[in-house]
């Protein structure tokens, strides 16, 4: 190791050190965001919803319903109410995701062969508890006229035994690879905390490397390098680069040690992906400052770089829905390539070889990303602060 | 008497200097316009844009059709004519398909076993299988409904073609004895921009506001620091009430075009579900501007420097956004999370605009949110005024 590139990580440590700002964004926001996510999502599902039932026929068939609907693990009739009108109030009031209404004269009308209608409605603003309320109304309303049909067939003289693949002749078996509780935090929870991972990483590299030039002592930094504008990165960046890795293995041993999230692949390719990842996110940091080399505009493309991967990165709306001159951005940033390794290797576990390409991406980055750091130098040597 | 009018004459006179004093700050201030202009005019069209095309289509699905039947193809055909489903090709085995999935070629694996039309034409039950990527919700969900509509259709087409063979169907049995019907409401075509921009843009007001409001502090606190606690473009002789004030009427002012804009022109643009008007919206959102601005300036203390607010402040958008409930409902949080949300104006200002907006209830219907933004405005107003007086106080002792 070079006498430079010791002098410069002693100086970045002695800089780390004395600011609490550093303490703050690089220690408790990633420790204190793991733990917001483990937790707030911790159930997986949403379950027990507050819905409303609407009874206008008081029957022993209309409060069979009722009961079967309450005693869904989906489901929880919060109010009982009489008209439809009332239960809209009770939606747009927010108290309640969805109800079903059972109409008057239902049963006789059922017995009759006079085909009443069961409705039900979701509040769909309120997108998880919309579709789980949706899917628990349904399975009863489907399950009510599948019970009726079975239950007349058979006193009409059909074969009880034949009867069942009469009302069902097909059946489609569901395997959800990988997640099969369909457990909302870990479609979020791993690809949210990677973003935030991200956007703190950008932010703190150029705040780090702008702050120099605005305090001007940019120029001394260089110095202690021996003048050499790389030697000055890596000293600055690989103290950074330890914290973080600490930081983000805290992360992977709370979701796959502690709380048990999906590790269907090897934990080391995880390892080494995220120590990567963290690389990558820095690098793009050391481009902002490149590209602009003054603390505001470099952080404010970070934050904005930031935030917009959230969305455009496809952890929610899938990029292959994206328009095509959107999509595009996706594949700029290391946390695309960091969240498709997690599926493969973390959720699907499938062998490594079909990741090669997105390591080879992480990888790409850094030297991608060096390549204006001819610029930054000369900020440096001449520090100019534009507020 | 007079002296009494006399003092209030002189506080609105103070407060209307430090108002017309801020306009002049920020409009000399870029980074300040970018926070309070840029992002509210941009955001909202970038992130429309990027969830714009609403809903999940033609996603690719594999087909490993081991009955090779005329049954078997037809259910393929009418699996192709879903708009969720693309079926991409028809794998030989389910080794050759699981390889497309993991090359993310497929989704969605559809394995239709050999004695598929054999058990049809007999009358007992078939099983076909379908093996779903679980990397995206919204994916998996697609698929799902889709695969679920086209097992109630095949079932009621084959269940009638049997009936009638058994001679049932004179029992009136062929169709179903009870009838269902669902309505989706707020967002009836489940798009997920329609969901989720309501949410946003407000979360957009709120945070944009805070970073201008941080932003401004810290510059502001930077030169006190190198002037020994007096920052020569702010007037420090008005009294500490009188400052905040004119703040936050600068900063509410100037929000109200914006609120405006993020309220009616983004989702009139993007055809996004709009009930109410801005009659509604400004006087629900007012309070939460007033709340946000209060809160901003209550934050000043931890602003150590023009650049701290894109630190401290940048990442609390992720946590608001799920603290507010849009993506993980509020009733299923523990005491402390809701607890937290409670004291964040945009978590009641998102709850309220999209039941305006998207269930069209109406400002009585939002009393609740209403009356706690309110509540919020009054606790950060005070908070601002201790701020206020420790900066000044701690600036000038250093």
């Amino acid at each position: 190791m070079s006498i430079g590139l010791k002098a410069t990580m002693r100086r970045e440590v002695g800089r780390l050190s004395s600011r609490r700002i550093y303490l703050f964004s690089m220690v408790l926001v990633p420790v204190l965001m793991a733990l917001f996510f483990v937790d707030l999502l911790g159930p997986g599902l949403p379950l027990k919803i507050p819905s409303a039932i609407v009874d206008l026929d008081h029957s022993p068939m209309s409060r069979s319903i009722s009961r079967s609907i309450n005693s869904t693990e989906l489901i929880d009739i919060t109010q009982k109410l009489e008209s439809y009108d009332a239960a809209m109030d009770a939606t747009r009031k927010g108290e309640i995701f969805g109800f079903f209404i059972i109409p008057a004269n239902f049963q006789s009308d059922a017995i009759a062969g006079r085909t009443p209608t069961l409705e039900y409605y979701t509040n769909m603003t309120y997108f998880v508890p919309g579709t789980l309320a949706y899917k628990g109304f349904k399975t009863v309303a489907v399950g009510t006229a599948g019970s009726m049909v079975r239950t007349t067939l058979v006193s009409a003289g059909a074969d009880p035994a034949t009867v069942g693949s009469l009302i069902q002749p097909l059946s489609v078996d569901i395997h959800p690879i990988g997640n099969p509780w369909t457990n909302y935090s870990y479609y979020l929870t791993p690809s949210f905390l990677a973003g935030l991972f991200a956007l703190m990483i950008m932010l703190v590299t150029t705040f780090s490397i702008t702050t120099e030039i605005k305090y001007g002592t940019s120029a001394d930094w260089l110095a202690t390098a021996r003048g050499r504008m790389s030697v000055a990165l890596f000293g600055k960046l690989i103290p950074q680069f330890v914290i973080w890795v600490v930081a983000s293995m805290f992360m992977l041993s709370l979701l796959y040690g502690y709380r048990h999230f999906p590790m269907n692949g090897s934990m080391w390719s995880m390892v080494a992906a995220t120590s990567l990842f963290v690389v990558a996110s820095q690098a793009m940091g050391v481009l902002f400052a490149s590209i602009v080399p003054n603390p505001r505009l470099s952080m404010t493309l970070a934050a904005l770089t930031g935030i917009l991967s959230f969305s455009f990165v496809g952890f929610s709306f899938p990029v292959q829905s994206m328009y095509g001159a959107i999509a595009i951005f996706s594949y700029l940033m290391p946390v695309r390539y960091y969240f498709l390794i997690y599926i493969n290797e973390a959720l699907n576990g499938v062998p490594l070889y079909y990741s090669r390409w997105f390591f080879v991406a992480l990888i790409a980055f850094p030297f991608v990303c060096s390549m204006l750091i001819g610029r930054l130098k000369k900020a440096c040597l001449q520090p100019v602060y534009v507020p | 008497m007079k002296k009494v009018f006399k003092k209030i004459w002189t506080w609105l006179s103070d407060m209307t200097a430090v108002f017309c004093n801020e306009w002049k700050i920020v409009g000399h201030d870029a980074g300040a316009l970018l926070f309070f202009l840029a992002l509210p005019l941009l955001y909202p069209i970038t992130y429309t844009l990027i969830y714009n095309p609403e809903v999940v289509q033609q996603v690719p699905v594999a087909v490993v059709d081991e009955s090779r039947s005329p049954a078997s193809r037809q259910f393929v055909r009418d699996a192709s004519a879903a708009p969720a489903v693309d079926v991409a090709g028809y794998a030989a085995n389910m080794n050759e398909a699981r390889r497309w999935m993991a090359e993310g070629k497929v989704y969605g694996i559809l394995r239709i076993p050999s004695d598929y039309a054999s058990n049809i034409a007999s009358g007992r039950q078939s099983t076909i299988e379908f093996y779903a990527d679980m990397s995206l919700l919204l994916r998996y969900r697609a698929l799902l409904s889709a695969v679920t509509d086209l097992q109630l259709k095949q079932t009621a087409d084959i269940t009638a073609g049997r009936l009638d063979a058994t001679g049932l169907s004179a029992t009136g049995m062929a169709k179903m004895p009870i009838d269902s019907h669902h309505s989706f409401l707020g967002d009836p075509e489940q798009g997920f921009a329609s969901f989720v921009m309501p949410g946003i843009v407000i979360l957009i007001l709120q945070q944009s506001m805070l970073l201008g409001i941080c932003l401004i502090g810290g510059t502001s606190r930077e030169r006190r620091v190198r002037n020994g606690g007096i920052d020569p473009l702010m007037i420090d002789s008005a009294p500490a009430t009188a400052s905040i004030w004119g703040k936050t009427l600068c900063y509410v002012v100037l929000y109200i075009p914006m609120t405006m804009y993020v309220t009616t022109c983004i989702p009139e643009m993007f055809n996004l579900p709009h009930y109410g008007s801005a009659t509604q919206y400004l006087p629900f959102l007012l309070p939460m501007l007033l709340a946000t601005a209060f809160l901003g300036q209550a934050l000043l203390p931890i602003m150590k420097e023009r650049e701290s607010a894109f630190l401290i402040i940048v990442f609390t958008s992720v946590v608001f956004l799920f603290i507010s409930g849009l993506t993980w409902p509020r009733y299923a949080m523990n005491g402390l999370w809701t607890w937290i949300g409670n004291i964040i104006p945009a978590t009641w200002g998102v709850e309220g605009f999209i039941r305006i907006n998207s269930n069209g209830a109406s400002l009585s219907e939002n009393a609740h949110p209403f009356m706690a933004l309110w509540i919020l405005s009054a606790v950060y107003f005070l908070c601002a005024w201790w701020a206020s007086v420790w900066i000044r106080v701690r600036t000038a002792r250093s």
